[in-house]
């Protein structure tokens, strides 16, 4: 294809380095929130970092790779990754662990004891979190897991700059006070491109040694002799609440959290990315509000209080919860101060993204002499239809899901759906997958409804790299507890969805090189169930291997497995050859099967007959074997 | 002085690679800048969106705010609509008048507005802007997914911050041997576009 712009060339142009940089020392490049993040963990020396790809993180992890020295792995989920980063923190290692929000609410239960065992190198976890949801399944603020509820220190960056600045310092303080530090950048933060001082990286590698110190890194419910018959959980957590007032004392002094005074009664507190969104909107507005800056948690108590002496009210910009918000009304509070504090539980809009605007309609609802600074809405006399998501062109998942279709149509059947591409064969013209919740839940909610008394078949549909991920112990629980359940797994061999990042069962790891795959069939046929591989690109093949599955009185499994087209194209792996499929209008009667159950999006309808886009068809010839009538050539 | 450009496009048409050469092209000359993308749960079919925001002074915020962009390019005709409140009123548009249909538009759920509507709707909103088939050049000159340096091209035609000989050199730099020239001719072909359409009708 003469047009098509390489990854390698995509990244020459990302990346490519400001001409001239200012010092001979640091280098300006353009580069992603998530690339800072990345650089700002290789000059403060990391050496082991682990993580399971999710949007709006993914990048930071792969960066990593350019740096021969660091040791990096896609882990088969987040917990597993945290788990390891400890592992080499107690070595003396500095680690990260990197994963979007739904990966810290999987690893929070080793969070909730790793607080209190505290770490020796240094490290940082990673929790990325998506407000709006744009590319998440739900939204969430994982400050809440790491910081009200863990109890540990976060930075919340409001630049890509900031970002790498932070990293640095947060390894540095994690070492200082042996305590994890969490950096929670928000998707504008993580997918914001801008310029980043790239400085030379200075480390000198340190010998890993493994110091026993059983009191601490041995969690249980033990009487502790030297601590007058303590318990060592009660010990431990005292240790982790007397760590507060180290981190106290660290924030107040923290180059993150800075008042910059202005003018009026109404003070603007940005934290993370609102911060960006006050600076904005005060410049729309030409008025100088006082600002203050907070990102770091816990809070300057003493920022705060000499801030708030200047103000009537205070409003608080955050993403998502009103965690800020309620800390600094408990400061205020305690202080006596009487500060009207307004934030997001209430005042603000309580869900979605902030924006400018955001800031703009509030500062306007407390003064209306602001109104005019508020965009106006813009009433078009037509509308755009919305664009839901569904399979790409060429998707082997296109062929599992219609096949699967006509199988749970006629058997009456319920999907349970799992996270992955194969996730949009739930909305319109599919219809297929009945739930999807989490990583890993399609087997285990697949298996509720079967021992429910539901007595049609029940088909559960899980990804690859999400059956490593969390779905094999799903898998394990059906099989021992004598579950009538049809298990497909949808390999495409990647990690599609988020870029393709390898998994257990890809060749390669992350850096490409060439590794031991591990076989879902075989973990199949160790736990002595049925299972048949067949290729998704095979309607009718795939068809017989599930009504023959949908037979059996137990679990059975099923491996839909070919190649994510998209990835394999751009490896230069796999083509359908240069023909692109045309209908005969003669042989088309205008059934709309393609339409509004296979659903292509190469496939067009003019009213009466189908036709397919040449310049978007790739020729998977999967239509061909759709379409009943021969139409589709 | 600060430039706003707001991309909207379709997964796969190459948005985020036409926001990476003009941010460079800025860089080259000096400017702080400021980017972001939307690009949603899919590789390919969903909304992408890329804010790309050129300075000579700090930038904080890596969204346009809505009213504030200079140019909207759009590189699907409703994806260019939704994204309408961002432009200026008196920023120009681009759009590339190819459809990329929604599946309930194909499923007859919805209906795509025809394109005589889109400009009317714009019209009356009295915004200025151009519409070229990209996608056509595009396919003309070689491959569809060209369509990105067609109305990178046609960009430059528009806007006086942007040189075609400038990115040209970027492109050229940054491409392989063998798609130098077709992404060269796409970029000239958008301009040409232009400035055919603007003999046309002036705006």
């Amino acid at each position: 294809m003469t047009g098509d712009q390489s990854v390698m060339e995509r990244e020459a142009v990302m990346n490519g380095s400001a001409e001239a940089p200012a010092d001979p020392e640091v280098e300006q490049r353009f580069v992603m929130g998530n690339e800072a993040i990345a650089r700002g963990a290789v000059e403060a020396g990391v050496r082991v970092v682990a993580g399971y790809p999710g949007t709006p993180a993914s990048e930071i992890l792969t960066s990593h790779t350019a740096y021969p020295d660091i040791y990096v792995e896609w882990s088969t989920n987040e917990i597993v990754a945290l788990e390891l980063v400890q592992g080499a923190s107690l070595c003396n290692q500095r680690a990260m662990a990197v994963m979007k929000h739904n990966g810290t609410n999987i690893v929070t239960d080793f969070l909730m004891h790793m607080n209190f065992t505290g770490v020796r190198g240094g490290l940082v976890l990673i929790s990325a979190d998506d407000p709006g949801g744009n590319s998440s399944q739900n939204e969430e603020d994982t400050r809440i897991l790491t910081h009200t509820y863990a109890h540990l220190p976060v930075f919340d960056p409001s630049s890509a700059a900031e970002a790498k600045a932070m990293v640095q310092a947060a390894f540095k303080l994690s070492e200082s006070t042996e305590l994890c530090f969490v950096l929670r950048p928000v998707m504008r933060v993580c997918h914001s491109r801008t310029l980043v001082d790239f400085e030379p990286v200075q480390t000198t590698p340190r010998p890993a040694d493994f110091i026993n110190d059983r009191s601490r890194y041995v969690m249980s419910a033990v009487v502790e002799k030297s601590a007058g018959g303590q318990m060592r959980p009660v010990i431990r957590h005292r240790w982790l609440n007397e760590k507060q007032r180290e981190l106290e004392a660290l924030v107040e002094a923290s180059p993150f959290n800075t008042i910059e005074p202005g003018a009026g009664r109404i003070g603007l507190v940005g934290c993370g990315i609102g911060y960006a969104y006050c600076k904005e909107a005060v410049a729309i507005t030409g008025h100088n509000f006082p600002i203050l800056k907070l990102c770091t948690l816990p809070l300057p108590r003493e920022k705060v209080l000499a801030f708030a002496e200047g103000v009537d009210t205070l409003v608080v910009f955050e993403e998502t919860e009103p965690v800020v918000e309620r800390m600094l009304k408990e400061i205020l509070y305690d202080s006596g101060k009487q500060v009207k504090v307004l934030g997001r539980s209430g005042f603000l809009p309580a869900e979605g993204e902030l924006s400018d605007r955001v800031v703009l309609q509030a500062i306007a609802d407390l003064d209306a002499s602001y109104q005019g600074f508020v965009p106006q809405p813009f009433p078009l006399s037509v509308s755009a239809p919305m664009r839901t998501r569904t399979q790409c062109v060429g998707c082997s998942h296109r062929g599992l899901l219609h096949a699967l279709k006509l199988v749970a149509r006629k058997t009456k059947g319920i999907v349970t759906g799992d996270i992955g591409c194969h996730d949009a064969g739930a909305f319109p013209p599919m219809e297929l997958q009945s739930t999807i919740y989490c990583m890993g839940a399609s087997i285990p909610m697949g298996s509720g409804i079967a021992h429910s008394g539901f007595d049609k078949p029940v088909f559960a549909i899980i990804g690859d790299s999400t059956f490593f991920h969390s779905g094999v112990t799903g898998l394990i629980n059906a099989v021992h507890n004598e579950t009538k359940l049809v298990v497909i797994v949808a390999d495409n061999r990647t990690t599609a969805m988020t870029g393709f990042q390898p998994h257990p069962g890809s060749a390669e790891n992350v850096r490409g090189d060439q590794v031991r795959q591990v076989s879902i069939e075989k973990i199949a046929e160790a736990l002595q169930v049925p299972v048949q591989t067949v290729n998704p690109y095979n309607i009718g093949e795939t068809v017989a291997a599930l009504n023959e599955a949908v037979k059996n009185p137990g679990v059975s499994v099923i491996v839909a497995s070919a190649p994510c087209y998209l990835y394999a194209k751009g490896r230069g792996e796999i083509s359908f050859g240069d023909r692109t499929v045309s209908v005969d209008p003669e042989l088309c009667n205008g059934c709309r099967v393609c339409i509004d159950y296979f659903g292509c999006p190469s496939i067009q309808f003019d009213g009466e007959k189908a036709s397919v886009d040449p310049l978007s068809c790739v020729g998977c010839m999967l239509c061909v074997d759709v379409c009943k009538r021969g139409a589709f050539l | 002085m600060i430039q706003n450009i707001l991309i909207a496009g379709v997964g796969g048409q190459g948005n985020l690679f036409a926001s990476a050469l003009l941010a460079k092209s800025a860089i080259r000359r000096g400017y702080r800048v400021l980017a972001t993308e939307t690009i949603g749960a899919a590789q390919r079919g969903g909304s992408v969106v890329s804010h790309l925001r050129v300075a000579d002074q700090t930038l904080y915020s890596p969204l346009i705010p809505d009213g504030q962009a200079d140019y909207l390019v759009g590189f699907e005709p409703i994806e260019l609509l939704r994204q309408v409140r961002k432009l200026k009123q008196d920023g120009i548009y681009i759009m590339n008048s190819r459809p990329v249909l929604t599946v309930g538009c194909t499923m007859g759920l919805d209906r795509y507005p025809t394109l005589s509507e889109i400009i009317s709707a714009l019209d009356e909103m009295n915004l200025k802007g151009y519409m070229i088939n990209a996608t056509e050049a595009a396919d003309e000159i070689g491959d569809p997914v060209l369509m990105n340096m067609v109305m990178i091209g046609a960009l430059c035609a528009v806007s006086e911050f942007y040189k075609l000989d400038e990115i040209k050199t970027i492109v050229a730099e940054g491409s392989r041997k063998s798609l130098i020239e077709a992404n060269l001719d796409a970029l000239e072909t958008g301009a040409q576009l232009i400035y055919e359409a603007a003999k046309l009708e002036p705006v």
